[in-house]
């Protein structure tokens, strides 16, 4: 019997929950007057999105001169901060079509806030498309619309026409995604609610779900025909975006390993944001046996196999470079390693490489504090990498008499603190007012792990 | 008990045909109804039948229509220049230093004078006046020197954005005729824009007359390169390029 | 679209302006006076045009109003342009100019390719000198003690007072900069021989006066001989800027690259001595750096060398050795000596013993009446610093009553203050200054001239070509030539037209045969702008050998360094600190803008452990003047003893610039602490022993803890990427491709790199089955003098963008000239200008990444930018190969109403956030085309000159068709010395590049950059 006992596999779900304890564990916080903390969250949160709001506004109102751009570098912040969203969105659509895909069980728990994470890290991409162009008023004439010009189309060629059609599908179908999914918790919170606003809100959204089997059945074949159209794109969109440097002449931008290195990274990037935002979310609303550390031991592993694969980019890179022949090639990525912009190429590479390897001692893996630290590291040294490949190739191209220096302005540095303010206002709202976990799935996998019958995975 | 079953079979289907139809007919007529209006609808920024008033009541059916004064003879820029142009003022006079009424007005004054056994006044047209007023000078074409001569102030009536640079002299010398763009101005009392001149407008049809050439002339075909590349001038066919520097620089 | 569009709506007036718009533009200035022109000249003047008036509450598009002349002269037609010869009056050069009017403004200068010296170049200044005549800050009217005032009151007290001058017999003084004009001279003449105690004094602030003096002493005659560069196979010139600000260098630039003409083989050699890195110098085959205080026994030694070789032996004593090798000097030598008769010696200095040195190492080579004529001396500089001593000796002791200044500025150009105070001891100063300079503020009266475009005016630059400057434009205020003003004051008040055609009836027609009849005369002096008449008849002595003296001791002092004053072709003596477009224009050489500043050579620079940008303090106590203070400058090729500073900064009419360009949060003014741009040096120039001294000084440096980051638009300056980053094995760049003349002999192909056409996969886009217009630059010959830049500038109407945006690396100029340093064989600086523009690449990376189509290719091989359809995503930029795309970071202001009136109304003002770059001047492109059509013909070889190719006084510019075999520009591609910059990217680029040849011996070793 005891033996039996030890070759399950560790459950789930700890703490040995009944059903209707999810359910409470999960609506409590929604249900209970918010914390303290999380009016102090939301309150720095959207100070910084006000923030961020002054910065674009009087930038589209005086110039983009406003930035600290230059003939020679002509993208900076802008394009580094539209990858890194972009970036951080797919763990979301990895976690929640993927790994439902290959039937993991354990994503249930944090699929619900992947996914959230990925909507709200679209929006705050989708802003820099847009505000990094001169005239932001005609941003519309980069989607073709018939027009009076005779026809007058957009440039089908051009990476950016494709990066358009990219992230509106992506946007659309994470959002399609994480709505159907939120639909029989929304029924949940509805038949919960007291308050008559809430009832009424929750009963319009829910879409009149009264959980009939024939429901059920309809819900899943959805569910899994979204998880297979979201699944290609986890690799399109990031693919899509490389190719707005792949395509270009420009050295260190012009490389064929962009796709497959800005997909892994995307990933990378993503999921130790899930970490950092998790990891918040369990202490914050005590979620510990929802998010277990299992759960942080798995996704920890996801982020070492990823890191590598980067790690592997980074090296690829340089051996191309030597192996091309091409002395422009060479030049630029030895100026990223020992140029004058060293310290950001040192910074990248010691966050997304070195530092991640500490994820292989099961002991780090296992103590949370460290896994939130290094997930934090992984977040900036992303950022980072999209800056070098942006502005360290750009400020050492062809002819040297074009060789120039780029330094951030304010109202740059005010516009990327104001996105982080969109993120994670949005992402406090949606702990607020949206079961952080997906109470139906977990629900499924109650069992998992404690009683005999149940053992797949 | 069958027959019932069928009855109300029939009258289901009865039912859904009526609706169907109704529907149909519905969707027609909204079509009908619709799609007129939608086609008329003008975009921002599209002046087509603009008729502002003009400082002189100068009516193109009397001189252009009437009279057959030929368009260049006023608008003579339209050959050498990018703008076609407004007459200068004397130009006007150059018939109206002898017309200053209408025939009827003049033969009544006549008449009149008859009547009473006098020399004929000269009449002049109140509009006519304003050209006289404008060179400062007396129906007796003698200068007046207590008045200031100022030019007559017309408003433009084809306007375009000026990042479009039109010129005259390709259109008007590959023989383009004038009515293409402006309409039939000899029928108009006051100028009116007939044409919406956006750029859909424009490029159309240099698209057509690059297919068919244009007024006898052939099209300037790769074909025909080599030939217009050497002694016989590209000029000798119709090239109507859609270029976006043809008109945007 | 609404943001867009009001700017475009505004454009149009800047766009169509004309007379409504001239109007008010004016109106601004002046209220209506007598002299004003009423309404009606400038329908007369102006033509057809669109004026534009918002009529409020109008539903649809703002109201516009088409106002037609009264009566429409024959020639006019509105929207086309004439031309006008006239002569520029940016400098004393004279170079003939056509005035391009359009609807009744001139918005453009051009070289005038008929003109004998000129020849269709024109500088920089020249090209610039437009922008003077819309400029807001000129004077509108007559000042009295500052205030305005009208000409009757003017006149009328200026007379009394001179009427009283007359009856004490006081003292009339008239202070001229060099007055080329015949006629005014004469009227000069007249009116000073009314007093019994006046001299007209003429000096320069650049001055070359120890050359006039010093032929005074070796030929008997005070002139200024006439260069002729394109005769001279060796060129030795010692510290004389001849391709940059000596004299008249658009003449001096074209003659030597005639010189110069690798296609018919004939190169000169040309040696270059002088303390600083010069334009000239940066061209020369082979360059020293000289201290100042060497150049006399430099000049001795090789006139003993050079007089050996005649076999005259020179009792001198030995001198101190030179500092340049012996055997270098030899070989100059011998080179001069085998080229004897076709060589030529030019003296920048201004000691009149050295500058008779080089009259007599001319006089050795026999240079006389070869490539320095004597007969028909030049007239560019007859100042003469004497007078100028004598004169602030009177000036100081109060003899002079009353002082007349035209055409400079001395206390702002001469040593200042001791100026300023000499001028307010005067009784009565009167100012002829177009703006309020530093002289005007002083002077009790000012009546101010009209801009050169405005009045009748002629000019004799070198005896024997007069030449007309004729009004293209009424005078927009109440301006007066200075020719009507001396007759009116001589008791006659005639027309400045009647005055110019009453001298030349009398004083230049009879000068001349080919023309029987005056009016005859006249008219085709007028059309051609200048006649061919017969030179003033000089006569020079033989040469005076006992003027010659050798100079044995060098004044070389141990522990301090030499202060070299020296002009920059955008300022000059600061004539130009009105104009934005100069102070803009980077220097040639070290590509800084808005600024003067100390530049020293890097191993002085080490030495002082200064860097770019730190502020050094340079001390002249020895000479108690006050300290100047200014951001230092590294300046490869200048020697380690000499401190540069340039001259013409730090005049008041630059405080106007302190807001130019955009303002926003993170802006800086573009003047310094002074408020004005720059700092004026002239403080520290020296007046003695009768010349002008401008490298005398002796100064100690010491640095600052302050810093002030000069506007630089080069930062890195070889070819070279630095030693650490270096990839194995690879040299410098190929970007700019050179050789040297043995090689070139051998194999005229030598020192071009893989030009072989690549292979593409797919059959080309573009079949181009008319024209293809393409371009070929010849860098052997561009000197960098970066007349083009500007010539862009006007043409193009590209904005000023301020310091601060060219300090960003934000300025607009759609044409640059990129500037590299290299060691050459000798161990010297070698320096590349490569004129580099958007090449209309035919594969164009910009094209396939922009989302919107703005920018494709055309059917004539143009990469087009279409600006009203550009979103500015910027991609285009960053995916050039070249950086030859220009970005709207802001709204370039164009609230200068007047000033707006030089925009070219054929090319779109571009708004905020789009992408601009050069065109190929598209606007000629079309005009030519569409002209041709009318005319039924083909679009001849030469009938599209681009504004830069028409500027160019050294011809380095080709332009034309590609698909016409016979096109010069065809032809120029087949030239064995082309390449293409970054050929290897196979993008395709339509302009071609001719290489470097410099004319040493040695074949060229992979010469290695930086």
């Amino acid at each position: 019997m005891a033996d039996a006992v030890l070759t399950l596999r560790p459950p789930l779900i700890d703490g040995d929950k009944s059903i209707a304890q999810v359910t409470h564990d999960v609506c409590a916080p929604m249900e209970a007057r918010p914390s303290g903390l999380w009016w102090l969250a939301l309150a720095a949160s959207s100070s910084l999105l006000l923030l961020g709001a002054l910065a674009i506004g009087y930038q589209i109102a005086v110039g983009v001169g406003t930035w600290g751009l230059n003939r020679t570098i002509g993208w900076a912040f802008d394009i580094t901060n539209f990858v890194f969203w972009i970036g951080i969105g797919h763990a979301g659509t990895l976690i929640s079509a993927v790994l439902f895909l290959f039937r993991q069980r354990w994503r249930t728990s944090v699929n619900r806030a992947a996914e959230a994470m990925t909507i709200f890290a679209v929006m705050c991409a989708g802003i820099f498309p847009i505000i990094h162009t001169g005239r932001p008023w005609f941003a519309y004439w980069l989607f073709p619309y018939p027009n009076t010009r005779g026809s007058l189309w957009v440039n089908f060629r051009s990476p950016l026409v494709w990066d358009c059609f990219a992230i509106s599908t992506y946007f659309t179908v994470s959002a399609m995604f994480w709505f159907i999914g939120l639909l029989p918790d929304l029924a949940t919170i509805r038949d919960r609610a007291t308050a008559k606003w809430r009832r009424r809100l929750a009963g319009i959204l829910s879409l009149g779900w009264n959980g009939s089997y024939r429901g059920w059945q309809r819900y899943e074949v959805v569910y899994l025909l979204l998880a297979g159209l979201g699944t290609p794109l986890v690799i399109s969109v990031h693919t899509i975006v490389s190719w707005d440097f792949a395509t270009s002449v420009l050295p260190g931008w012009h490389a064929t390993l962009f796709p497959p290195y800005f997909v892994a990274g995307a990933i990378f990037s993503g999921m130790s944001m899930v970490l950092t935002l998790m990891i918040i979310a369990r202490k914050l609303m005590r979620l510990e046996d929802y998010i277990t550390l299992r759960h942080i031991d798995r996704m920890a592993k996801l982020v070492i196999l990823t890191s590598c694969i980067v790690g592997l980019s980074y090296a690829t890179e340089f051996f191309i470079a030597l192996y091309s022949g091409s002395s422009y090639e060479q030049f630029v990525f030895l100026n990223r390693a020992m140029g004058p912009m060293f310290w950001a190429y040192w910074t990248m590479v010691s966050c997304n490489l070195l530092i991640p390897q500490l994820l292989w001692f099961r002991r780090i893996r296992a103590y949370v504090p460290a896994v939130f630290v290094i997930s934090i590291f992984v977040n900036i040294g992303m950022w980072f990498e999209r800056f070098v490949i942006i502005v360290t190739s750009l400020s050492r191209d062809f002819l040297p008499s074009n060789w120039f220096h780029y330094a951030p302005t304010r109202i740059e540095i005010a516009t990327l603190m104001g996105s982080f303010g969109l993120f994670f206002t949005l992402f406090l709202l949606f702990c607020r007012f949206v079961p952080v976990i997906a109470v139906a799935e977990v629900k499924g996998v109650l069992k998992y792990g404690i009683s005999h019958e149940e053992g797949d995975s | 008990m069958k027959e019932t079953a069928n009855h109300s079979r029939v009258r289901k289907y009865l039912g859904s045909a009526f609706l169907t139809l109704v529907l149909l007919t519905a969707l027609a007529f909204s079509l009908l109804v619709l799609v007129p209006k939608f086609s008329a609808y003008a975009l921002p920024g599209n002046q087509r039948g603009y008729e502002p008033a003009q400082p002189i009541a100068f009516s193109h059916r009397l001189h252009a229509g009437e009279l057959q004064v030929q368009c260049l003879y006023c608008h003579s820029g339209a050959e050498r220049s990018r703008h076609a142009g407004i007459p200068a003022t004397n130009v006007c006079m150059n018939c109206h230093r002898f017309v200053s009424a209408s025939l009827g007005a003049i033969r009544a004054e006549d008449a009149a004078a008859k009547k009473e056994g006098r020399e004929p006044r000269r009449i002049v047209s109140p509009e006519i006046q304003k050209i006289y007023d404008a060179l400062a000078i007396t129906d007796q074409m003698k200068p007046e020197p207590t008045k200031e001569s100022r030019p007559i102030q017309w408003v433009k009536v084809h306007n375009l954005p000026d990042f479009v640079y039109f010129d005259h002299r390709p259109h008007v010398n590959a023989g383009v005729a004038c009515q293409k763009c402006h309409g039939q101005v000899e029928t108009m009392e006051r100028v009116r824009q007939v044409e919406d001149l956006s750029m859909g407008w424009c490029v159309n049809c240099h698209r057509a007359v690059d297919r068919t050439g244009l007024d006898g002339k052939g099209n300037f075909t790769a074909a025909s390169a080599p030939a217009a590349h050497g002694n016989t001038p590209v000029t000798h066919r119709v090239y109507a390029s859609i270029d976006c520097s043809t008109c945007h620089y | 679209m609404s943001s867009g569009n009001k700017h475009y709506w505004k454009a149009l007036e800047e766009k169509e302006g004309g007379p409504e718009f001239l109007m008010d533009a004016a109106q601004d200035l002046v209220e209506r006076g007598p002299r004003q022109f009423g309404r009606r000249d400038f329908l007369k003047a102006a033509g057809f045009t669109v004026g534009v008036a918002f009529a409020t509450g109008c539903s649809r598009a703002p109201l516009q109003k088409a106002i037609p002349l009264l009566s429409q002269p024959e020639e006019i037609v509105p929207g086309r342009s004439l031309f006008y010869a006239s002569t520029c009056s940016g400098c004393n050069a004279g170079c003939g100019v056509l005035a391009k009017v359009r609807d009744g403004r001139p918005i453009k200068l051009e070289g005038n390719p008929e003109h004998p010296f000129s020849q269709g170049g024109l500088c920089a200044t020249g090209q610039a000198s437009i922008l003077g005549l819309y400029d807001s800050h000129r004077l509108q009217h007559p000042l009295k003690q500052g205030n305005k005032t009208d000409w009757e009151v003017a006149d009328r007290e200026i007379l009394t007072h001179l009427a009283s001058i007359r009856s004490q017999h006081g003292a009339v003084r008239f202070l001229t900069g060099t007055i080329t004009s015949p006629s005014v001279l004469a009227a000069m003449q007249e009116f000073l021989k009314s007093f019994s105690d006046s001299r007209h004094v003429a000096y320069d602030p650049l001055s070359n006066s120890a050359i006039l003096d010093a032929y005074q002493q070796t030929h008997g005659t005070r002139l200024l001989p006439h260069f002729h560069f394109e005769k001279a196979e060796v060129i030795a010139s010692f510290d004389a800027d001849f391709l940059g600000t000596w004299i008249s260098p658009v003449e001096f630039t074209t003659a030597y690259r005639a010189g110069r003409n690798l296609e018919e083989k004939r190169v000169s050699y040309h040696v270059q001595f002088e303390p600083r890195m010069s334009l000239t110098g940066s061209k020369a085959d082979r360059r020293f750096a000289v201290a100042p205080c060497d150049f006399g026994v430099l000049l001795t030694h090789l006139t003993r060398l050079v007089a050996k070789r005649a076999g005259i032996s020179l009792d001198w004593a030995e001198p101190d050795a030179s500092s340049v090798p012996r055997n270098c000097l030899d070989e100059l030598a011998d080179r001069l000596w085998r080229a004897r008769g076709r060589s030529l010696v030019v003296c920048g200095s201004q000691a009149i013993q050295e500058q008779v040195l080089a009259n007599y190492l001319n006089h050795l080579l026999g240079n006389y009446g070869a490539a320095i004529e004597l007969d028909n001396p030049s007239l560019q500089a007859q100042g003469n610093d004497q007078d100028l001593e004598s004169l602030i000796a009177e000036l100081q002791t109060g003899k002079v009553d009353t002082l007349f200044v035209y055409g400079v500025n001395p206390a702002f150009d001469l040593p200042g203050d001791r100026w300023r105070e000499a001028l307010s001891k005067v009784p009565l100063l009167v100012s002829f200054s177009q703006r309020m300079d530093e002289t005007a503020s002083l002077a009790g009266y000012v009546v101010p001239e009209p801009h050169f475009l405005q009045s009748w005016n002629d000019t004799e630059a070198v005896s024997g070509i007069a030449s007309i400057s004729q009004p293209t434009v009424h005078p927009f205020a109440e301006t007066r030539s200075l020719l009507e003003t001396l007759s009116v004051w001589n008791g006659k008040s005639n027309s400045g037209y009647e005055l110019l055609r009453d001298f030349w009836r009398a004083r230049v027609f009879p000068r001349q045969k080919k023309e029987p009849n005056f009016d005859a005369f006249w008219d085709r002096s007028v059309h051609d702008g200048y006649a061919e008449v017969a030179p003033a008849v000089v006569k020079t002595k033989p040469f005076d050998l006992r003027a010659v003296q050798p100079i044995l001791r060098s004044s070389a002092n141990a522990n301090s360094l030499a202060l070299v004053l020296y002009p920059t072709l955008s300022m000059l003596d600061g004539r130009n600190a009105y104009n934005p477009w100069l102070h803009e224009l980077p220097d040639p050489i070290s590509k800084v803008t808005w600024d003067n500043y100390a530049s020293l050579s890097p191993a002085t620079a080490k030495k002082l452990g200064v860097n770019n940008g730190d502020i050094i303090r340079i001390d002249a106590s020895a000479k108690n003047l006050k300290q100047l203070e200014l951001p230092a400058y590294i300046q490869p090729g200048q020697h380690d003893d000499v401190v540069a500073v340039a001259l013409g900064y730090g005049s008041r009419l630059s405080s106007r610039f302190a807001k130019v360009g955009p303002q926003w949060i993170d802006a800086l003014l573009s003047v310094g602490e002074n408020g004005l741009v720059g700092q004026n040096a002239a403080s520290y120039l020296e007046l003695k022993d009768g010349a002008l001294r401008y490298a005398s000084t002796q100064v100690a440096l010491s640095r600052t803890e302050k810093q002030r980051e000069l506007a630089c638009t080069q930062i890195h300056n070889t070819l070279n990427v630095p030693e650490k980053l270096r990839p194995a094995g690879s040299g410098p760049r190929s970007i700019v491709q050179e050789t040297t003349l043995a090689a070139f002999l051998k194999d005229p192909h030598s020192g071009v790199e893989d030009d072989e056409e690549k292979e593409d996969l797919w059959p080309t886009d573009h079949p181009y089955a008319g024209p293809r217009w393409g371009m070929v630059i010849d860098l052997n010959a561009c000197t960098g003098c970066s007349s083009c830049v500007i010539a862009c500038q006007v043409e193009n109407n590209i904005p000023v963008v301020g310091r601060d945006e060219v300090r960003r690396n934000r300025e607009m100029h759609w044409m640059r000239i990129d500037r590299y340093y290299s060691e050459s064989d000798d161990g010297q600086v070698d320096v590349a200008h490569q004129p580099l523009m958007c090449q209309q690449c035919e594969n164009a990376p910009c094209e396939t990444v922009c989302p919107v189509l703005a920018t494709v290719h055309s059917e004539d091989g143009l990469n087009q930018q279409v600006y009203n359809r550009c979103v500015g995503t910027r991609y285009c930029a960053n995916n050039c190969p070249y950086k030859g795309r220009r970005f709207n970071w802001f709204n370039y202001s164009h609230d200068d109403h007047l000033q707006n009136l030089v925009l070219n109304p054929d090319v779109t003002v571009r708004s905020r956030g789009v992408m601009e770059k050069c065109t190929f001047c598209v606007q000629r492109i079309q005009e030519a085309k569409i002209e041709a059509k009318r005319r039924g013909e083909n679009v001849v070889d030469g009938a599209v000159q681009t504004a830069c190719q028409q500027s160019c006084p050294a011809h380095a510019i080709y332009f034309g068709d590609l698909n016409d075999p016979n096109s010069r520009v065809s032809k120029m591609m087949q030239n064995p010395r082309r390449y293409r910059v970054l050929e290897e990217l196979n993008v395709r680029p339509a302009v071609g590049y001719l290489t470097v040849v410099r004319n040493r011996d040695q074949e060229s070793k992979e010469e290695q950059h930086g």
